[in-house]
């Protein structure tokens, strides 16, 4: 398969094909970037991972969300919703697990998910998901979701129902351009920067490296970065 | 008279052998589900007897729960558009695929036309074209969107009734394209912040509006008019239809197009509500667009089934849909449940028609 070529960048979809694309590239340098596939742990010398680790990403998020309520004294107890990413994606899984796993720290322990549902990445399906949910009439003092599109949705259906966005907290990650300017607008709280641009040039630097021979690390990790209103300013123009 | 192979033209035809509209078969199905979610709710240990339809928490006048009814028809609202549509060429025995990307590509092309140049201040980060294309007047990206979708329902219709290629595959065939159109269209970025205006289209309960006018506008048109008669004639027995003067290849490519340009529409309230269009929108639209027609009575082979069927389907995946989240079901049974029934509605459907005297 792996024609003329001095090596391969792959962003794989499905993320349990790791083993039939690792097979299929044979002795050609490949890289994957962005999602992680299944085989991560056992790839060969000649083949490596660029990315950012999901375990930050939602934890981040989520024990700034938790810091947050405890500054608005909702130590006591915080009930609210966890809006879950393309079910079949590893980044939504890891990230909703990250939540729990904040959740379950003593430190976070007084904020209780009381549903988690997924709507897909989607900012319009999670417009439709908050309005189900809250149609139930239950307070709730905080939203997270996997990706700021889905937090976006959540905080238009809020809005149309006329809560202040001051009363909740939201949480989500990628720190898109629509995202911050909902942080500058006061209603969205935390997310979470992927360095998109970090993951190209660094699997293109590990490509260029697994070409000339070179030893790398199996696993290359491109730090998230928390974004709050303190410090939206940098990130304007980055995505 | 009792052909039930092909289907008779439901209400509009066979008066003397009608006994029961398959619409109330329909409403009855929706008023079990109901009841079993309401049952649910009390019986699920975990609910602390919540009520899925009556206002338990005394936050509105009536007895109902109004957030919820509101819901419930809101969040199917955008897709009963793209039914309606999808149920006259489904009357005429063909299939529409391409619905789902097309709404897409409609969101994509009609929202850069669309947008405002100052959010809050800052200037629009998404803007595709230059300041010449930002803040018109909310009749341009209307226009433009209901433009392409006539445009491609044309070419859709054009392909089934001219060069005679199966619907299914024509608009399969149109259902890659115009997702590949919905990509290409700002290279995969998404086209955000709408005039007020534009939002307007979709926000609040607009889409259940659009809904109800255009199921009402159809329903007539169906019933009551020539384009209407015609179309079940061409279900029912296209060589009859064509024989008796009818000009069906003319009157596939106007079905194909109503089709498209109802798409075209629901993509462009999508956009306005979401206050975005994204090349990834209106994922599997197509499908349950499909459902809720089949659901509503409406039969694959052509000839059968009525607008308020089609609404009472909608109607049918919506209260699912909020039922599923009001018992705080896991995501995977939700799938799993959502395909069981509308297989089940189906077999009841052609079980109903078999026996119809």
């Amino acid at each position: 398969m792996a024609s003329g070529v001095d090596a391969i960048i792959v962003n794989i979809v499905d993320t349990s094909a790791g083993a039939a694309v690792s097979a299929a590239a044979g002795d050609t340098p490949l890289v994957y970037v962005n999602r992680e596939p299944d085989n991560v742990d056992v790839l060969p010398a000649t083949q490596a991972f660029v990315a950012s680790n999901e375990i930050e990403s939602g934890t981040l998020s989520a024990f700034e969300i938790c810091k947050n309520l405890r500054a608005d004294g909702k130590a006591g107890g915080a009930r609210g919703y966890l809006m879950n990413g393309q079910l079949s994606n590893q980044a939504a899984v890891q990230r909703s697990k990250d939540v729990h796993d904040v959740i379950g720290m003593d430190m976070c322990n007084f904020m209780t998910i009381i549903d988690e549902q997924t709507a897909n990445w989607s900012r319009d399906e999670a417009q439709d998901l908050m309005t189900n949910w809250m149609s139930s009439g239950e307070p709730f003092d905080f939203v997270l979701a996997n990706n700021d599109e889905m937090a976006i949705g959540a905080i238009q259906a809020m809005k149309a129902a006329g809560m202040d966005m001051a009363d909740v907290q939201v949480g989500g990650v990628d720190a898109s351009q629509d995202a911050l300017l909902a942080m500058a607008a006061g209603d969205y709280d935390v997310t979470v920067f992927q360095d998109s641009v970090g993951q190209g040039t660094g699997s293109i630097d590990t490509a260029l490296r697994l070409i000339a021979g070179e030893k790398v690390d199996k696993k290359v990790y491109i730090p998230f970065v928390l974004v709050t209103p303190d410090n939206m300013g940098d990130f304007l123009d980055k995505n | 008279m009792s052909d039930t192979s092909h289907g008779t033209g439901g209400l509009t035809f066979d008066k003397t052998k009608r006994s029961w509209p398959s619409e109330l078969n329909v409403l009855l199905a929706l008023i079990i589900i109901i009841v079993i979610f309401e049952i649910l709710g009390q019986v699920l240990p975990y609910m602390n007897d919540q009520s899925f339809l009556f206002d338990t928490r005394d936050r509105f006048d009536s007895i109902f729960n109004e957030a919820r009814l509101k819901i419930i028809i809101l969040q199917v609202a955008i897709i009963g558009i793209i039914a309606l549509g999808v149920s006259q060429v489904i009357i005429t025995g063909g299939i529409d695929l391409s619905s789902g990307p097309l709404v897409a590509a409609t969101a994509m092309i009609a929202m850069s036309f669309g947008q405002t140049e100052l959010v809050n201040g800052f200037a629009n980060p998404k803007a595709l074209f230059g300041p010449w294309a930002m803040d018109l007047p909310v009749l341009v990206p209307i226009v433009i969107g209901l433009f392409f979708g006539a445009l491609i329902g044309a070419i859709n219709g054009t392909f089934v009734a001219y060069f005679k290629i199966p619907p299914f595959i024509a608009t399969l065939g149109m259902f890659l394209i115009c997702r590949g159109i919905a990509l290409w269209w700002s290279s995969g970025n998404p086209i955000s912040f709408p005039t007020a205006q534009f939002h307007a289209i979709g926000g609040g309960m607009m889409p259940v509006v659009w809904f109800l006018s255009l199921a009402v506008i159809f329903h007539l048109i169906m019933r009551y008019t020539v384009y209407g008669k015609h179309t079940y004639a061409i279900g029912s027995n296209e060589e009859a239809a064509r024989m008796s003067g009818i000009n069906v290849k003319r009157h596939k490519i106007m079905v194909y197009m109503i089709a498209a340009i109802l798409a075209a529409f629901a993509g462009i309230v999508l956009s306005a509500k979401a206050s975005t269009a994204q090349a990834g929108m209106g994922e599997f639209y197509e499908l349950f667009a499909i459902a809720m027609a089949v659901i509503g009575g409406i039969s694959l082979s052509g000839g059968r089934g009525s607008i308020i069927g089609t609404v009472l389907g909608a109607m049918v995946l919506g209260v699912i849909r909020s039922g599923f989240t009001y018992i705080k079901l896991d995501g995977s049974y939700q799938l799993m449940a959502m395909g069981g029934i509308i297989i089940a509605a189906v077999i009841l459907d052609q079980y109903r028609q078999r026996n119809k005297a």
